[in-house]
């Protein structure tokens, strides 16, 4: 057998074991629980006023008008993705909202002056919330936002629980220090990935059987993409909790610091952008500069945006495999 | 004698503590070999160097001649028995010991078979698939040990095998380590002298990091050599002197039981002797003590080997050694 046959195998096996454990060893359980709430209260914080739209037409007409609901869901998303986007700050979010006159969405649409309104505004916006199904989009722009706060959870402790408790000597005679890490990061990954599988499933599920406003193919289309998009934004933040991980002997001081690292990185941007213009790029010391662009409408931006986080994850893994491989354990 | 393990110039530090300071002393093959020290002398980073847990600041260790900086060169021919080291506890022990046989390319029936084969050399088989939480701490024990014989390794280092055991479980471990003598060589730590003496054929001493002596447990015992003699009655002192000056004997002391009465009838002796000088033999200068006594109308009821090796690590590592049994 080559070198290679049984590289692959011990990493394959250190990942498959890692994965299949993963809810058993509590972080996988804590992740799937925190995930899944904060992925389905988006869902339902966004889904909900449209809902309710939908049952007042009812009630009030006998049917429901889908016009009025797609501008309900445009005049309630584009505050929420331009400010995600970071095309416009809340202050000017909020500028726009005192000057706008107090009509309702319906209203609007039945003046039809919506759309008109909306003409002004940027493509990548007009794209996430016309072209392609605009609740959809405003769920997964929310949860590229949110997410690396949360992959903490499963991440955090990848080594260095083991190392803490010495139960990593168990298996260093009989691998190689490159199989643990690797593997390991690669078991985090791929329950991540089915994670994030299961709930862009069950929203999906959700639109196309109860709200049913978005053709099914343009549904599933865009959230393979939405699922594409979380999946490899994933991977850096993983990534950044490997090396912390492989840092540290103390599982609550690995969480600690990938949190703080985590959401650190964006705090000193935003606010130190506000003191000092150029601190802004702090942006992207992780891949907190990158990531909408997972979602945007030129091919171009997203390749370049799944690239950098490619790049961002090798350097993340590479440090922390130089840290763990020379480490007392 | 050829050298499975070679250990030279080992250093250690901790920050301030100097954990190991040149290390040097090999073991021969398919020996038991004894690794001896109080607590804090270093044996158990010596170990974590060997099996490249721990990263040496200075020295080189080379195991079946393979420098173990590439320790994944050994792997499936060296084992460990860590001290301390912990097994998942949420995941059933067949399946964590499965898991290291799959690793060692073995198919999933094969890696079952293997295991249950190692559980019941340590008589664990019937809590296969129970986890690590329901288990007392003499089972983690012999489970670490289990872990240890997995597969057909050359070198086992088992670090403290006994402690935490009761007699009858360490007696079973001694045993397989005995058996496993035919096939591998054994490098045992042990607070145990008593253990490390009936086990082991060759022993390092360490205190403070140093090595204070290494070599067989022939060679080391053999300037002090101390056996246990129960005799019909007391000695006088005329008869205790004769005895004295036999070939090879050092002394013979009456040994008084600390508890009044507990002795029963008879008289306990412990003979030194010194068989430094290599022209007699254990078994000579015994039969010939032996001899004299029965010729003198006392009838010896009982001989046991004592703890020769006591006394030259106690002179070695100091009397305040702690945790020696």
């Amino acid at each position: 057998m080559t070198s290679k046959a049984p590289t692959m195998r011990h990493i394959r096996l250190i990942c498959v074991y890692w994965c299949r454990h993963a809810v058993r060893s509590g972080s996988g359980l804590v992740y799937l629980m925190i995930a899944l709430v904060f992925g389905l209260s988006v869902a339902h914080i966004l889904i909900m006023p449209v809902e309710q739209l939908m049952l007042r037409q009812k009630r009030e007409m006998g049917r429901t008008d889908p016009q009025a609901v797609e501008d309900l869901i445009v005049g309630v998303g584009r505050p929420i993705t331009q400010w995600v986007l970071g095309l416009r700050s809340m202050q000017e979010i909020a500028q726009q909202n005192a000057m706008a006159p107090p009509s309702g969405a319906d209203e609007r649409s039945e003046t039809g002056s919506a759309r008109e309104e909306t003409g002004g505004y940027d493509s990548w916006t007009n794209f996430l919330l016309e072209e392609k199904p605009a609740l959809l989009s405003a769920i997964l722009l929310v949860m590229l936002f949110g997410m690396p706060f949360v992959i903490p959870f499963l991440a955090f402790n990848q080594v260095s629980g083991d190392v803490q408790s010495r139960g990593l000597r168990y298996l260093l005679l009989r691998t190689e220090r490159r199989h643990i890490y690797f593997g390991r990061f690669l078991g985090v990954a791929l329950f991540s990935t089915l994670v994030m599988a299961l709930i862009v499933m069950t929203i999906v599920l959700y639109l196309a059987m109860k709200i049913r406003i978005y053709p099914a193919l343009a549904l599933l289309s865009w959230a393979g993409q939405g699922f594409l998009a979380l999946a490899i934004l994933m991977l850096p933040y993983i990534a950044v909790c490997s090396l912390i991980s492989a840092s540290v002997d103390s599982p609550f001081l690995s969480l600690v610091l990938a949190k703080l690292a985590i959401a650190g990185v964006l705090l000193l941007a935003v606010l130190g952008g506000l003191a000092w213009k150029p601190a802004e790029y702090l942006l992207y010391l992780l891949p907190w500069g990158w990531q909408n662009h997972l979602l945007h409408p030129e091919p171009g931006h997203w390749l370049v945006a799944a690239l950098a986080c490619l790049v961002y994850t090798s350097v993340f893994l590479l440090l922390g495999y130089v840290r763990f491989a020379r480490r007392d354990l | 004698m050829t050298e499975v393990v070679s250990i030279k110039g080992l250093s250690k530090r901790f920050g301030r503590i100097q954990a190991l300071r040149e290390i040097s002393f090999s073991v021969p093959s398919h020996s038991v070999f004894g690794l001896l020290g109080p607590n804090g002398a270093g044996k158990t980073t010596l170990f974590s160097i060997v099996a490249d847990f721990l990263k040496a600041d200075a020295g080189t260790v080379e195991v079946l001649g393979i420098d173990t900086r590439s320790i994944s060169r050994l792997r499936g021919r060296l084992s460990i028995l860590p001290q301390d080291a912990q097994f998942q506890r949420n995941v059933p022990i067949l399946d964590q010991l499965v898991f290291f046989r799959l690793l060692a390319g073995r198919t999933s029936q094969e890696a079952r078979g293997e295991v249950t084969e190692s559980l019941e050399m340590v008589g664990l088989q019937s809590v296969a698939k129970r986890r690590i939480g329901s288990l007392s701490h003499g089972m983690v024990k012999r489970l670490g040990i289990a872990q240890a014989f997995l597969g057909q390794p050359e070198v086992i280092l088992l670090d403290e095998p006994t402690a935490g055991l009761d007699p009858a479980n360490a007696r079973q471990i001694r045993d397989l380590i005995k058996q496993l003598q035919e096939r591998a060589t054994i490098v045992v730590s042990s607070h145990n002298l008593a253990e490390i003496q009936e086990l082991c054929d060759h022993v390092a001493i360490m205190d403070h990091g140093k090595l204070v002596l290494a070599g067989s447990v022939d060679e080391i015992t053999r300037s002090d050599r101390k056996f246990c003699l129960r005799l019909s009655r007391p000695l006088d002192e005329a008869e205790r002197e004769r005895v004295c000056v036999l070939e090879g004997v050092r002394d013979i002391q009456r040994e008084v039981p600390s508890v009044p009465g507990l002795g029963g009838d008879g008289a306990d002796y412990s003979v030194r002797l010194d068989l430094s000088g290599g022209q007699v033999d254990q078994d000579a200068v015994m039969a010939s003590l032996l001899r004299h006594v029965l010729d003198m109308g006392v009838t010896p009821r009982h001989l046991t080997e004592g703890r020769s090796l006591e006394a030259q690590f106690l002179d070695l590592t100091g009397d305040v050694a702690e945790g020696v049994a």
